[in-house]
């Protein structure tokens, strides 16, 4: 890791040069109201002063909700070709979370098979991170995800009247040399002391309380509660909002469709939802699970614990989408804390 | 980032099947059919192997891909059987198909398989429901194949009538050369039927073996596991010596769609076949 800094009047410059550069998929203001990340053509479309963006980011580009992975012809000769082409994109602006969320379907997508349909598209994606403020419902500190680590090539922090930049591989220190007006030196103490002092106000900023840790062993201490769960889960519409928005959730069908010429056809893969009622349903008619009350414990027990023990981390990163797209206002943060609670009693 | 990437899979994708073709179709039940299939690669029908308990994803072009899970002997290279109930969208338009056509194949996954190798120089008992006895007719024809360095060996197999027996021939001509002890049951059965009537658990009382040297394979419907596990712990078999095949809505086969999962491990890798002390705690499981 190399550390930079960038005057805020350079700035402009250094942006407009990667716009003109590449294609930047960056966050921009949408009618007024939401955010949501786009390819921007110059400078004054961005805004990275947004709190949350309705789809993250990085899955929004990596793990698209369709995307043909194989096209098949079946002429005399069948022919069977990979979809696994990426043009190289920056994706700039994105926050700690959204990035540790990235993070996550990065290893996920690495581990055991190696996925070169989404490599294909991660091994083109040049990361530009940046620090933005939470939204009421974010709990990413509690989670371990409100700094990012590693995923980045750049990684920029607003102080006073520079950014303090974090660069992580070479792409990211030839991006510098090439666009921004930056000199060599290293980073002054002040800066690092500035640099602190900004990262200790911004954790202060996150100021849910989210019973976390303990959760691993509460969760299987009230597993067999069917009452609790059925109350957590009552108003669960099993619409699954709460998987389409989550940086995190990797659950996909595979779907096989012929043309109408019963020649060429494609596989492809859409977000799927384990909410809905025939998410575990197989031919025959069983259901693995039949219902909400069981569904949503997996859901926890997904997000809170399988990868604590799969690969070290929680998979979700507290970034709280899914708390504000639940129609039903089911709570994650909350009921973390409800079976922290149903334990201690 | 651009990321340093040491594997990469064959095909330039995990989902892009190799094809194959149907070189046989026979009926075993009026449900069920047999498939023998043949890679057209030639390098790969040569190459291609598997692990009794394993599966394959099988492509019915322009319909979609189900996991299936392979009977036939893991010895035998060159080509290898599906046998396959009529029941649901994939599994309905294979059934329709005839030899010549071609489908795609994907595998063979799992890396939970039936111990084979652990079980050598013990005693095995399997326990069959209905189409459970897919699965586990490859493990039993690698004991066939290589009979002596096995103790003794139980099958007990089940189903609902007569006429739903796979490989009834088969199977009637092992009960008879008593190179293993084959106990049947029906919950139905008919006015011809001799063996016993009711759930493969009723049989499990009788079985005489050591706990300790002895390993026990279970397959069948997700209802059959809770009742047979009950009766196992009763004669004090042991949870690690007893093998579950947990089969699961395994949609890609390579642990990255979640669909299968079983608490927090996943059918497709971690399984399909796990021992009952690998999921003691995944309540979920049984």
């Amino acid at each position: 890791m190399l550390y930079r800094v960038l005057d805020k009047k350079d700035y402009k410059d250094f942006v407009s040069g990667l716009i003109a550069g590449y294609k930047v998929i960056g966050p921009k203001k949408r009618n007024g109201m939401v955010h949501d990340f786009v390819t921007v053509k110059s400078f004054d479309e961005i805004d990275v002063n947004y709190k949350r963006t309705t789809l993250p980011p990085a899955k929004k580009i990596l793990f698209p909700s369709t995307e043909e992975l194989v096209r098949y012809n079946l002429d005399k000769k069948i022919d069977i070709t990979p979809v696994v082409n990426a043009e190289e994109i920056i994706l700039f602006g994105i926050n700690a979370w959204d990035l540790n969320g990235m993070n996550f379907l990065d290893r996920l997508f690495t581990t055991d098979f190696a996925d070169d349909n989404y490599i294909a598209k991660r091994q083109n994606l040049i990361v530009i991170g940046m620090d933005t403020e939470p939204a009421e419902t974010n709990f990413a500190l509690q989670m371990g995800a409100e700094y990012a680590k590693t995923g980045f090539d750049l990684f920029m922090t607003e102080l006073s009247d520079k950014y303090f930049i974090r660069v992580a591989t070479p792409k990211g220190a030839e991006l510098l040399k090439k666009y921004a007006k930056i000199n060599d030196d290293a980073v002054s103490e002040a800066d690092f002391a500035e640099y602190e002092n900004v990262m200790e106000n911004y954790r202060k900023k996150f100021n849910l309380k989210v019973e976390v840790d303990s959760f691993y062993d509460c969760f299987e201490a009230k597993y067999s509660n069917k009452q609790l769960w059925e109350k957590i889960s009552d108003k669960c519409f099993s619409c699954g909002s709460c998987n389409l928005v989550c940086p995190t959730c990797f659950c996909f069908n595979v779907t096989d469709d012929m043309k109408l010429d019963f020649k060429n056809g494609i596989k492809s893969r859409e977000w799927d939802s384990c909410m809905i009622p025939d998410y575990g349903l197989v031919a025959g008619g069983h259901n693995f699970r039949p219902n909400r009350a069981n569904r949503l414990k997996q859901r926890y027990r997904c997000k809170l614990k399988t990868f604590v023990d799969k690969f070290g981390t929680y998979s979700c990163v507290g970034c709280g989408r899914c708390v504000e797209a639940c129609l039903a206002k089911i709570n994650i943060y909350e009921d973390i804390n409800t079976i922290k609670e149903e334990v201690s009693i | 980032m651009v990321m340093e990437m040491t594997k990469s899979s064959k095909h330039g994708s995990l989902y892009a099947p190799d094809i194959a073709t149907i070189t046989d179709v026979k009926t075993l039940t009026p449900t069920e059919k047999q498939f023998t299939l043949q890679f057209d690669d030639d390098e790969k029908k040569k190459k291609w192997s598997f692990l009794p308990g394993q599966f394959v994803e099988l492509t019915v072009f322009g319909i979609g891909e189900a996991p299936f899970s392979i009977p036939s002997s893991p010895n035998e290279i060159g080509a290898f059987e599906l046998c396959i109930r009529n029941i649901g969208s994939v599994s309905g338009a294979l059934h329709r198909l005839e030899k010549g056509a071609k489908v795609g194949i994907r595998g063979p996954f799992g890396n939970g398989i039936f111990p084979y190798e652990k079980m050598r120089g013990h005693n095995v008992v399997i326990i069959a429901g209905g189409l459970g006895m897919a699965p586990v007719r490859s493990l039993l024809k690698c004991i066939l194949e290589d009979r002596k360095n096995y103790k003794d060996v139980t099958l007990i197999y089940g189903c609902v009538e007569p006429q739903s027996f796979l490989y009834k021939d088969e199977i009637a001509q092992l009960k008879k050369s008593g190179i293993i002890d084959v106990q049947l049951t029906v919950d139905r059965p008919d006015e011809s039927w001799k063996e016993s009537v009711g759930v493969c658990t009723n049989l499990i009382p009788g079985l005489k073996y050591n706990p300790e040297d002895t390993f026990i394979i279970v397959c069948g419907p997700p209802v059959m596991y809770k009742f047979v596990i009950i009766e196992l712990e009763e004669k004090h078999y042991k949870p690690e010596n007893i093998f579950l095949s947990l089969e699961r809505r395994m949609e890609c086969g390579v642990g990255k769609c979640n669909h299968c999962h079983i608490g927090d491990k996943l059918s497709c890798v971690d399984g399909p076949v796990f021992s009952l002390w690998e999921i003691k705690n995944l309540k979920e499981a049984i």
